[in-house]
């Protein structure tokens, strides 16, 4: 078992918020405003109000195992050998989850920034800082995200402010888009976009105990879910659903018309940082879990010598596909909308399992405590 | 066990790399006033955590103990303190260091301290005479005086000092002579043969402070220092007073950390000298002064000052760990224990504060920190700190609270442009041009025109040129070097726009990045923005913001992970905890209730909720 | 401690080995590009179209030479010299196209990242532009700031004539060009980002700036003795304004879009009513007739105290919508000197004031919807909230019912103030009733 060091209330917030929030700000808006049209900000909020029910029967999972991790979970309900294979799984979806957001970054930021860099130079540079934060542990990274946290949420918020005279709240409707039926439908199906709350119950033991853990995760939801509306809600009062559901970032978009005078514009540069930074943090938090489950299904107590190999395969996988078709419709497609088959249903599946079982698994560990 | 395992599992182990360890850390724990004991030495190790744990305790408590006993007397650094340290070292408690020295061969220092026990002063003159001078190597060592002379009863005595660390006065006047005039005074000496004793001579020698020592080695340390060792025919044990008095600065004001506002007194070499003026300030009895010595051939002593109340006591544990298993040889300097005391070494951050300021040192004193003064350095350490603390200037607190919130903020973005300016002008200049203000744009284009250079070499020859004024500056003498710091640089910018060299603007970046650089209050920082400056360069170099955004969350990973004694060097803001009330804002004093959270002091408050009394009354009845 | 700094060391060399893949592939150094800051686009001859560019140049002391540039036409003409900028045109199949062809004359990579004005001429854009605006809503360098320009005669002559009498800088001068719709609301201030969006928009139709070349011939010959007429409105187009000195470019009206096709363009007196329509007119001066003295008038600047009130509903199958505006305005002349200021008599002027916005607004309105069929209102957006899904309003197409929609106007002024006199007393001379009060 690695060390995983232990941080507060603010610290797992942070990380969680930032790991969920990171997608706003490449391709999610516009796939997003092209199925849902109008009423995106309304299908996001019906995909955080299903993950917020899916985070409750998580929160009810881990009550039933105090003081136990979500591994440990899988372990002590599914018995050593199923246990340690979803843990694979976990580490496998893990990484090729860090693979595909790190991809996804490196093409918006080639497209918008730095068209001439081959992506293997911009990887590299990214995968160097990656390794240093997942070398330095869980606890690393939570400060790290605790510290940027402020400024990534002040740098959104500014955008959306700084954008105010391009809104024209009147291109919302028709309120329902594409149906209202529509938007519930894939609202439930999207809120894989929030299902990387389920990595809170994973690190629960590095956060003080199952309280912080509710208040933690349903905070985070909560500020994600506003957000994401509220973005999605900017993007469509500024470019209206025609012209939003063509841009590859919106949100990009969104700074690139801040104008006030001719002084003040052409500032989309200074939010690179912000990209780049929620990228860095997010693609080290899931790449730090991979690694962690690996060390955990194989019980090594040290994760640090896993890391040159474990970033040249991520290096490889974020390589691998080819076009940025590829990469919307296929990866980011699975990532954002059936990733919740491993992510939620494993969890609900345990739960039910636990549930089947009854107090045996309960009582178990309530003797071992 | 390995011989049983299959090829699979012999494969899997070399995968997985199931065999190593992380290294162990330092956390400071959290103490309440109560239990001033059993503070675990490291945050993992779950084992050795509580075998440590017990051991820890009772050391503590031993050593509580004896830091009672050295408040009372700390004017006489006397055996007792070298007798207590040496038990620690020999004590096997402390995890893995321990085990790690054990297994090397002895040092030096071990050798001689094995030899001491050995060394015990005879009964006779001719050999302890015959002992001192082998010591001190005397017939090629000119600076040993021994004055051989006898007294009362034609007893042989000597006295020995070293020429020029001893005050000749004291010695004549009020050893010396005190003794020859016993022998006239006291004529019925001379019918009590052999009943001279130390009693005795004790009170007729008139120096303040005498001891009985009766190990040569102790004997020669105190020579060391400046003392006179007195021996008398026939005694087990020399006489040793204190006559230190060698030639030395006095108290004058700051040269590095001047202000405006504010008491204008700084540290002087002298260690005596810089502890009093901390004691000036905090005239409290529970001020701990405990002395070490380090450097193997020099022996520097280092006093490590605490407020008994209010420290942390884990803390003024750990310095005490570190500061004696030092093994070096030569230590004059605060920044050489620096460098052999810091947590982490290859940080281009420092982690520890140094300041000339008394004023400054007892304030940190007075919030729960240790001062750690070296002898002969007019400069006082002081740990743990934070990034918050090297940001801070010692007149922020004799100035308003609005005027030090501004300044503080001038000091942030000087610590920003300082490091970041010049990188984030390379980035934009090549990456991000439409950034730039079309006029603007144009404008740098038009001076750029006739530059042969790439803007990264501008940059750097700039840079360089900024550089080699500083270091000149310090070198060339006096008044001179002032002025031509300013003409050289503006002379240098001035002509390399006329020659082509660089373009005006760069000048413009060049010369605000130096000024933040000075804007920056604490020396060592300062030197370490200065670096960065370059990482920033290369990273906006290379990849332009996404470049300088990567090595931007490099240096705040470097930061987070920092550690000061035990402390997040990072911890105002990660990771979170209490708020503190001066860290870029500085709250009014008054509204400062308690000390900063992440020092786990004993005494958390430091006035009460309300600290202005008067406020609340009303005028006329009081 | 050796394995560390061993460690270092290694990774040091690792990482040094690494250093030139990241070998700024990217940067380029301002003084290797050239920046483009007009776009004009014109109909070709033996290709699809006719690009301009202009770009500033970096030569030195351009001030100096750039006065002297100006007034002697013929010699830069050659060289595409205009104050310290070039303006180069290459016949391409394309705007990108046109770039590349123009890196085997110009010796620095054209780059579109300052790009402030993009020029259409009428006769291309009255063909349809929406093939050529496609790649600048691509293309990663152009900006979203670029003005929309649609120019009568050819973009080139026009950008050929885009010079700097007042400063030396043309970028500046480009920018505070169009800024001065905000001091007379004569032609809009369109940025690409909107007549972009404008153009895939299902809520209404895009506009441009209409502009012209004045060649100073409509300003008649002084002809002398008789009394000219007074004239208030601004019915002209661009390029016919009366005047002579200074800058031969004018902007002046709008450009109404159908689809990507222009199909006619407002006066811009009408300009100014449709700018109140969407809120963006800031000020301006009205120079209204006398309603008491016939061949006198008053001025009032007026101004949006709010964002036009706008509202509409389906009644039957039809668009029914409510504009409602609210203006500020202030008198700052009355040649007659009459009080209308006075409690007496400013609801009179109020009411003729308002009369005077709402005929114009309506008539705007009117006309877009009867002559061309065309919202640039954007009223679709009121309109839209009446149908439940996207499906519903696209299946409506409303651009297409515009012309059944009923619009009702309403404008409220205030007069607020009437500038430093309040009650002008009455010029006295010898002769009674020249200049007197009735």
């Amino acid at each position: 078992m690695i060390k995983e060091g232990h941080f507060g209330f603010y610290e797992a917030f942070s990380l969680m918020t930032i790991v969920l929030i990171t997608k706003i700000f490449f391709a999610s808006p516009m796939v997003i405003i092209k199925t849902l049209g109008t009423a995106a900000w309304l299908g996001t909020l019906v995909s955080c109000a299903t993950s917020i029910v899916f985070f409750f029967i998580l929160y009810s999972l881990m009550k039933r195992f105090p003081q136990q991790d979500l591994y440990q979970i899988f372990e002590s309900v599914t018995g050593k050998m199923v246990g340690k294979s979803l843990i694979i799984i976990f580490g496998i979806f893990l990484l090729y989850s860090a693979a595909v957001n790190l991809r996804e970054f490196i093409t918006v930021l080639k497209i918008y920034s730095m068209p001439f860099t081959p992506p293997g130079v911009l990887i590299f540079a990214f995968l160097l800082v990656v390794t240093a934060l997942a070398y330095v542990g869980l606890e690393g990274i939570a400060r790290t995200a605790f510290v940027f946290f402020y400024p990534v949420i002040g740098s959104l918020f500014l955008i959306i402010i700084l954008s105010i005279p391009s809104y024209d709240f009147d291109y919302l409707k028709p309120y329902f888009g594409y149906g209202l039926m529509h938007t519930l439908f894939i609202g439930t199906l999207r809120s894989s976009a929030y299902d990387e709350i389920v990595f809170l119950a994973v690190i629960i033991r590095s956060i003080h105990g199952l309280k912080l853990f509710k208040k933690a995760g349903f905070s985070s939801l909560l500020l994600t879910g506003i957000v994401f509306s509220t973005c999605l809600a900017c993007i469509v009062a500024a470019f209206q659903y025609t012209v939003g559901s063509e841009h590859v970032s919106g949100m990009y978009q969104l700074t690139r018309i801040i104008y006030f005078s001719r002084f003040f514009q052409r500032i989309e540069a200074i939010f690179l940082f912000i990209w780049v930074i929620t990228s860095i943090i997010t693609v080290s938090f899931t790449f730090y879990l991979a690694l962690s489950s690996y060390c955990r299904a194989f019980e090594i107590n040290n994760h640090r010598p896993l890391l040159l190999p474990f970033s040249i395969l991520t290096f490889v996988l974020a390589l691998y596909p080819s076009t940025l078709a590829e990469i919307i419709e296929v990866h980011i497609m699975i990532l954002r909308e059936f990733s919740s088959v491993i992510l939620m249903l494993i969890p609900v599946m345990v739960f039910i399992l636990a549930v089947v079982r009854g107090k045996k698994g309960v009582m178990r560990n309530a003797n071992t405590n | 066990m390995k011989k049983q395992q299959g090829v699979l599992q012999q494969a899997l182990a070399l995968i997985t790399y199931k065999k190593t360890k992380r290294p162990k850390t330092f956390t400071l724990a959290e103490m309440t006033k109560g239990q001033d004991q059993g503070v675990p030495m490291s945050s993992s190790g779950d084992s050795s955590n509580k075998q440590g744990l017990s051991n820890n305790q009772e050391e503590d408590k031993e050593q509580q103990q004896s830091e009672n006993r050295k408040g009372n007397q700390y004017e006489s650094q006397d055996e007792s303190q070298n007798e207590s340290h040496n038990k620690e070292q020999d004590k096997p408690s402390l995890g893995t260091p321990r085990r790690r020295r054990a297994k090397k061969p002895l040092s030096a220092s071990q050798v001689r301290s094995n030899r001491t026990e050995g060394d015990k002063v005879r009964a006779d003159i001719v050999s302890n005479l015959q002992l001192i001078k082998q010591l001190f190597g005397v017939p090629q060592n000119k600076d040993l005086i021994i004055r051989e002379f006898e007294i009362g009863n034609k007893k042989r005595a000597f006295v020995a000092y070293l020429d020029g660390m001893a005050d000749k006065q004291i010695i004549n006047n009020y050893i010396l002579r005190p003794l020859f005039n016993m022998e006239r005074s006291d004529p019925q000496e001379e019918k009590r043969p052999g009943q001279l004793t130390g009693v005795s001579l004790g009170s007729v020698i008139e120096t303040n402070d005498t001891k009985n020592l009766d190990s040569i080695e102790k004997v020669a340390a105190e020579i060391l220092k400046g003392n006179t060792a007195l021996y008398v025919d026939g005694l087990p044990y020399f006489i040793t007073c204190e006559t230190i008095g060698f030639d030395k600065r006095g108290v004058e004001s700051p040269k590095t950390e001047g202000i405006v506002k504010g008491p204008q007194e700084a540290f002087s070499e002298n260690l005596r000298t810089n502890i009093s003026l901390l004691r000036r300030i905090i005239r409290n009895s529970s001020l701990i002064t405990e002395f070490f010595e380090v450097g193997e051939k020099t022996s520097t002593t280092i006093a490590v000052i605490y407020l008994k109340d209010v420290v942390n006591p884990a803390l003024v544990k750990e310095v005490s760990r570190r500061l004696t298993n030092i093994k070096t040889d030569f230590l004059v300097s605060a920044g050489m224990l620096e460098e052999l005391i810091e947590d982490t070494p290859f940080t281009i951050i420092p982690t520890i504060l140094s300041t000339e300021r008394p004023d400054r040192a007892a304030s940190h004193l007075v919030e729960g920190r240790v001062v750690i003064f070296v002898d002969g350095t007019p400069f006082s350490m002081i740990v743990p700190v934070t990034m918050n603390e090297l940001m801070h200037s010692p007149e922020d607190a004799s100035l308003k609270w609005q005027y030090t919130s501004g300044l503080r903020l001038i000091r942030f973005f000087a610590f920003l442009a300082g490091s970041m300016l010049p990188g984030i002008y390379i980035a934009l200049t090549t990456f991000h041009r439409e950034m730039i203000p079309t006029d603007l744009l144009i404008a740098i284009a038009k001076a750029k025109e006739n530059v042969p250079f790439p803007t990264l070499v501008e940059i750097l020859l700039m840079e360089l040129g900024f550089e080699l004024i500083r270091e000149a500056g310090i070198r060339i003498p006096g008044i001179i070097g002032n002025t031509l710091g300013i003409i050289g640089a503006l002379i240098l910018g001035d002509a390399a726009v006329t020659a082509n060299i660089v373009s005006p603007i760069l000048i413009i970046i060049v010369a605000v990045t130096g000024l933040s650089n000075f804007a920056i209050p604490n020396y060592s920082l300062a030197f370490g923005v200065r670096l960065l400056r370059f990482y920033y360069i290369l990273a906006g170099t290379l990849l332009g913001f996404y470049g300088i955004a990567l090595a931007l969350i490099g240096f705040v990973l470097m930061l987070v992970n920092l550690k000061s004694f035990g402390i997040p060097f990072f911890s105002i803001i990660a990771p979170k905890n209490k708020k503190s009330k001066d860290v870029i804002f500085r709250w009014p004093l008054w509204l400062q209730e308690s000390r900063p959270d992440f020092l786990n002091p004993l005494d958390r408050q430091r006035q009460p909720e309300i600290a202005r009394e008067w406020a609340q009354q009303d005028a006329d009845e009081a | 401690m050796p394995i560390p700094i061993r460690k270092l060391i290694a990774i040091g060399i690792v990482l040094c080995f690494f250093l030139p893949l990241g070998g700024c592939y990217d940067a380029t150094e301002i003084d290797e590009e050239v920046y483009a800051l007009v776009i004009g686009v014109d109909k070709g001859v033996n290709n699809m179209v006719r690009i301009t560019f202009q770009y500033a140049t970096y030569k030195d002391g351009g001030g100096g030479k750039a006065g002297g540039g100006g007034s002697d036409g013929g010699g830069s003409e050659e060289s595409g010299e205009v104050d310290g900028t070039i303006v180069s045109t290459v016949e391409a199949s394309s705007l990108l196209g046109a770039i590349n062809l123009l890196d085997a004359a110009v010796n620095r990579q054209i780059s579109l990242m300052h790009a402030k004005m993009l020029v259409f001429s009428e006769e291309y854009a009255r063909e349809g532009i929406a093939r050529y605006v496609e790649p600048l809503a691509r293309f990663r360098e152009v900006r979203e700031f670029m003005r929309v320009v649609v120019c009568k005669g050819k973009a080139e002559d026009f950008i050929m004539e885009n010079k700097t009498f007042i400063g030396t800088n043309s970028a500046k001068n480009i920018e505070l060009m169009f800024e001065q719709s905000k001091n007379s609301g004569y032609f809009p201030d369109v940025f690409f980002n909107d007549f972009y969006i404008a153009l895939l928009a299902p809520y209404g139709q895009s506009c441009a700036i209409y502009a012209g070349v004045n060649d100073f011939q409509h300003f008649p010959q002084d002809t002398g003795g008789k009394n000219p007429p007074l004239n208030t409105k601004q019915d002209m187009e661009p390029g016919d304004i009366p005047r002579k000195g200074g800058t031969k470019n004018e902007l002046f009206g709008t450009v109404v879009f159908d689809g990507d096709k222009m199909v006619g363009s407002l006066t811009p007196d009408e300009t100014r009513f449709f700018l109140m329509g969407i809120g963006e007119f800031r000020r301006g001066f009205f120079v209204l007739e006398d309603p008491e003295k016939p061949g006198f008038i008053f001025v009032i600047e007026a101004e949006l105290s709010k964002s036009p009130k706008m509202k509409g509903n389906m009644e039957g199958g039809r668009p029914v919508l409510d504009l409602e505006l609210t203006l500020d305005a202030d008198i700052v002349s009355i040649q007659s000197r009459n009080s209308y200021e006075n409690l007496d008599h400013i609801k009179g002027l109020e009411k003729i004031i308002e009369d005077y916005f709402t005929t114009g607004l309506t008539k705007t309105i009117e006309r877009t919807q009867q002559e061309w069929n065309s919202d640039i209102f954007h009223f679709g957006k009121k309109i839209a909230g009446e149908f439940q899904t996207i499906q519903e309003f696209e299946q409506y197409n409303w651009l297409s019912h515009y012309k059944e929609a009923k619009i009702s106007t309403q404008v409220n002024v205030n007069l607020r103030r009437s500038g430093y006199i309040y009650e002008a007393k009455p010029i006295r001379g010898t002769s009674e009733g020249g200049q007197g009060s009735t």
